[in-house]
């Protein structure tokens, strides 16, 4: 078999194939550069958002501000030792961090960051994400069990159950999103969305919105759901062991998957790169901001939201994050979803 | 369109985001390895445990609770799972599809009930 | 795009079974009674609400892959009827074994829906889901004494080897499918006569044979079925040796003598061989045991053997010596355990010594169920036999019966031992009884159609034709 025909398999001619190539490695290279630049000053925008939320100044001795910190993080990550304990599973503990960069950084596939910006156009796209993200549970349970720990073996157990738990709240809550859609492509969802004046699902899909949101935190592992790392009793959870650059993959799975679910809200709830069309009517000069600034700042909104809560909210107890996910959010979505049922038969 | 002549064309930036991605995990790895420090000693190596020596097994028994709750996701998983081509249809099949969809609720709500009151999600 | 909705006609009493269940199982987790006792009452209303409602629901809905005829009508009256003294017999039982739990009667039911769902099945994809509902129940109900370590054994047990079994079986029906590009047993008939036959069908054959064996616990499957009879709660045993049991014979008889008609010669040789060694193992291995339930276990293991020849002998007339078969059986079995459960100490058999004595009355019905066991008239469980060999003879395996009534000679051993045991033993204790109303009523309806059957055979077999005819 040569090469013509592996390419050919994918309906491709080898010219034309290199060619395709060398775009999607060029818009792969695009986005995963800004997303790591995103990691990067995300870590830095969380702690100085926090500071200032509660009353500190965050870092400021590195560079002006402290602007230069995540490098300075990073540097030290990366010539940081790569303890693996001599318990541990080795295989197993070693897969783990890939597992988790790997499952956030291939959601970024099916995002359409703008109507000509995106790195694959494909019919399941909330399928794939949901994929991924089941995917990104292995990781925790992969890392929990081969640390040998008793830490990381408790909190990759809790952090198992929570993120299947709200797994089922958030495909509920979507499933309204897709029968409002007719569709799993995320760029058509979007598309769907412009046929109201408001131009957003958030408005009719508001219960959803609301689970979608809660879901979400609990699936990245953040503050009020981050019982899996939960500093004061577990030290750091499932990653307790880790260090060094494998400390650093887990880090930037969780940011990772901070953006691709906030991108999945907007995508699904706030008009993706769109401006609600009656906004558009009485500000015609919105046109000419480019989609990607109005993602960006809507993801950013989301991503702020994320700091927001963890600066607010108190850690959940166990228990009571079981039971809001299955006695509340669960219902709520089914219910949700059964009167959007109804609502657009009628319609 | 005969059997197996669709070629997923559009999934190929996909595949290739998979083999970026994994090489970029494995890269980062593998590249810190030729200039990070290597020295491991006895203590370093145990597991952590706040400082003092490991006390016991650390895969010890853990909560049935969990067992419960994998088995409620599988069987909640898969209902979801059900309900997605359901929704992408929804609106060629009309009441047909609504019936079924309520119908097919209520049987998982017959079991959700049933979960609930046997404090499935209590812990 | 406008999907007309299937005719629910036929499929009703499985509806109605499988409605009543869910509503029971969340109804029952809201009621704060200690006795369950209504659930039971409720199960047996719907029962017969089915029983009634079954005649008038016959046809052929949902594409061809459900059936209601009179075939699957008539296993699933036995089905109903095995539910009914099942329950009948566990009301006092199960309180006094610790197990009343209100999921109790709800898997019973749910096992009994998929038995129906089996004997509906024209389909090899239906037919596996009917079988997994009915399978998955029974592994419940098998170890549903949680605090009692046989029964979990059983249940374990049974739920290890019982996934095995599907897994053969789903292996047969994927080769099948793969050999005939189809599951609907129609369809992969229409396929075989066609003549082409390979070693791979075959294989897929034997696959789904093995499966089928297991769940009528014939020998070599059979490893099961003691440990579980044995360690499930004994009404549950009771339902075991019957339902799942009858359920199984549906199907083989189905699959077999539709799907894989122009196989029939191969799949005679791999049933006779079957059934000898099934008729074997359990009558000889019956001999040496000393616990009841056990022995029981063995001899329904022997029974299926005998049943195993009206299926060998691959006519219509074969096929309704199995359903009659199965009904008596039903009834003669049931009065057994029904027997042992009236008993406080009935496990072991030298509990039985002297019963005579202390309970005349007991002792007498149980020896009319092991004199219908064995096969002596004028009980029904002669009749039973008698139709077996007869059918068996006339599709011209003499020999085959030859063999089965050495066996059948050989049971009258052990079956004869406990009548000995009750009439002529020495009483050793005063043997405590828990008589009860439900009980007493499962073991009239036994005794009576024990006798009904026996001395009227031809009520009961002109309705069998009746019925499939």
């Amino acid at each position: 078999m040569n090469f013509n025909e592996i390419f050919g398999t994918f309906g491709l001619q080898s010219t034309s194939f290199l060619f395709q190539l060398l775009i999607v490695l060029v818009k792969i290279a695009v986005v995963i550069a800004i997303t790591m630049l995103h990691v990067a000053y995300a870590t830095y925008f969380e702690r100085k958002v926090i500071g200032h939320m509660q009353v500190r100044v965050g870092p400021m001795r590195v560079g002006p501000h402290g602007l230069l910190q995540p490098i300075a993080d990073g540097v030290k990550l990366f010539f940081k030792e790569d303890i693996i304990p001599s318990n541990a599973d080795r295989t197993v503990f070693q897969i783990a961090p890939l597992v988790a960069v790997f499952a956030t950084l291939s959601s970024l596939a099916v995002i359409p960051f703008y109507d000509i910006f995106y790195i694959a156009n494909i019919n399941v796209g909330i399928l794939y994400i949901f994929a991924m993200s089941s995917l990104g549970a292995y990781s925790l349970i992969m890392s929990g069990w081969a640390s040998n720990s008793k830490y990381s073996f408790l909190g990759g157990l809790r952090s198992t159950a929570q993120v299947v738990s709200y797994e089922i709240a958030m495909a509920f809550s979507l499933v309204s999103i897709m029968l409002m859609a007719g569709s799993m492509n995320l760029i058509e969802i979007v598309q769907a969305q412009q046929q109201y004046w408001y131009g957003m699902y958030l408005i009719p899909q508001f219960v959803a919105y609301i689970v979608f949101l809660i879901a979400m935190l609990a699936e990245t592992n953040r503050t009020p759901f981050d019982l899996p790392e939960a500093e004061s009793e577990l030290v750091a959870g499932y990653f307790v062991e880790y260090s060094g650059m494998r400390f650093a993959l887990f880090f930037l799975g969780e940011y990772i998957g901070m953006i691709v679910m906030s991108s999945l809200a907007v995508v699904c709830f706030w008009g993706g790169w769109t401006v609600p069309p009656i906004l558009l009517k009485f500000i015609p000069q919105l046109a000419i901001v480019p989609g990607i600034v109005w993602f960006i700042l809507k993801v950013y909104f989301h991503i702020f939201l994320f700091y927001w809560i963890r600066a607010t909210l108190p850690r959940y107890r166990y228990d009571k994050l079981m039971a809001l996910g299955w006695k509340i959010l669960i219902p709520v979505a089914l219910a949700n979803l059964v009167v959007t049922s109804i609502i657009k038969y009628i319609y | 369109m005969t059997p197996g002549s669709y070629i997923p064309t559009e999934y190929f930036p996909v595949l290739v985001l998979i083999l970026v991605s994994i090489a970029f995990g494995l890269g980062v790895i593998l590249i810190g390895g030729l200039v990070r420090l290597k020295r491991p000693y006895k203590e370093k190596l145990t597991p952590y445990e706040c400082g003092n020596p490991m006390v016991g097994a650390p895969r010890e028994q853990f909560s049935v609770k969990f067992y419960i709750i994998a088995m409620l996701f599988v069987v909640f998983d898969v209902e979801a799972v059900f309900l997605y081509p359901w929704a992408l249809v929804y609106e060629d099949i009309g009441l047909y599809a609504l019936i079924a969809m309520i119908l097919f609720i209520d049987i998982l709500l017959a079991g959700y009930v049933y979960a609930w009151q046997k404090k499935a999600f209590d812990w | 795009m406008n999907i007309p909705l299937p005719d629910l006609t036929p499929i009703i009493p499985e509806i109605i079974m499988s409605i009543v269940t869910c509503a029971l199982l969340t109804v029952e987790v809201f009621v704060k009674d200690k006795t369950k006792d209504f659930l039971g009452i409720i199960c047996i209303g719907t029962a017969l609400a089915v029983m009634y409602m079954i005649p008038m629901s016959q046809g052929v809905t949902f594409g061809g892959m459900f059936i209601s005829d009179g075939y699957s009508s008539y296993f699933k009256f036995i089905f109903l009827i095995s539910l009914i003294l099942t329950i009948l017999i566990s009301f006092k039982f199960i309180q006094r074994e610790d197990a009343e739990f209100g999921e109790y009667y709800s898997l019973l039911m749910f096992a009994t829906a998929g038995m129906m769902i089996m004997a509906s099945s024209a389909d090899l994809i239906l037919l596996y889901l009917g079988l997994e509902l009915m399978a998955l129940s029974t592994y419940i109900l098998a170890g549903i004494k949680r605090h009692d370590t046989r029964s979990n054994e059983a249940a374990l047990k049974y739920f290890l080897l019982g996934a095995f079994s599907s897994a053969i079986l789903l292996f047969g029906i994927s080769l099948t499918y793969g050999l005939t590009t189809s599951t609907n047993i129609y369809q992969i008939a229409e396929h075989l006569k066609q003549g082409e036959t390979s070693i791979t069908l075959l294989i897929a054959m034997i696959m789904i044979i093995c499966a089928f064996a297991f769940k009528i616990a014939s020998a070599p499957f059979h490893m099961w079925a003691p440990d579980v009879y044995q360690g499930a709660p004994t009404s549950v045993t009771a339902f075991f040796s019957v339902g799942p049991k009858a359920a199984g014979f549906a199907v083989i008889g189905r699959v077999f003598f539709i799907a894989f008609e122009s196989l029939q010669m191969d799949w005679t040789a791999i049933l006779i061989g079957l059934a000898i060694l099934t008729m074997a193992v359990g009558n000889i291995l019956a001999i040496v045991q000393t616990n009841m339930k056990r022995m029981l276990a063995y001899s329904s293991i022997a029974h299926a053997g005998y049943a195993l020849l009206g299926i060998i002998a691959g006519t219509t007339e074969g096929l309704n010596a199995v359903m009659t078969y199965l009904l008596i059986y039903a009834f003669m079995n049931m009065g057994a355990f029904a027997i042992v459960i009236l008993l406080e100490k009935g496990e072991n058999i030298k509990d039985y010594n002297g019963l005579s004595k202390s309970h005349p009355l007991v002792a007498a019905m149980m020896l009319v169920f092991m004199f219908s066991l064995t096969g002596i008239p004028p009980t029904a469980g002669f009749i039973g036999k008698f139709n077996i060999f007869m059918a068996a003879i006339n599709a011209g395996y003499t020999w085959v019966v030859v063999v089965a009534v050495c066996f059948s000679a050989i049971s009258a051993y052990y079956y004869m031992r406990i009548v000995m045991n009750m009439f002529m033993k020495p009483m050793e204790a005063e043997a405590k009884i828990y008589p009860n109303p439900a009980n007493g009523a499962a073991l009239l309806i036994s005794l009576l159609m024990v006798f009904i059957i026996g001395i009227m055979p031809s009520v009961v077999i002109g309705y069998t034709f009746q019925m499939f005819m």
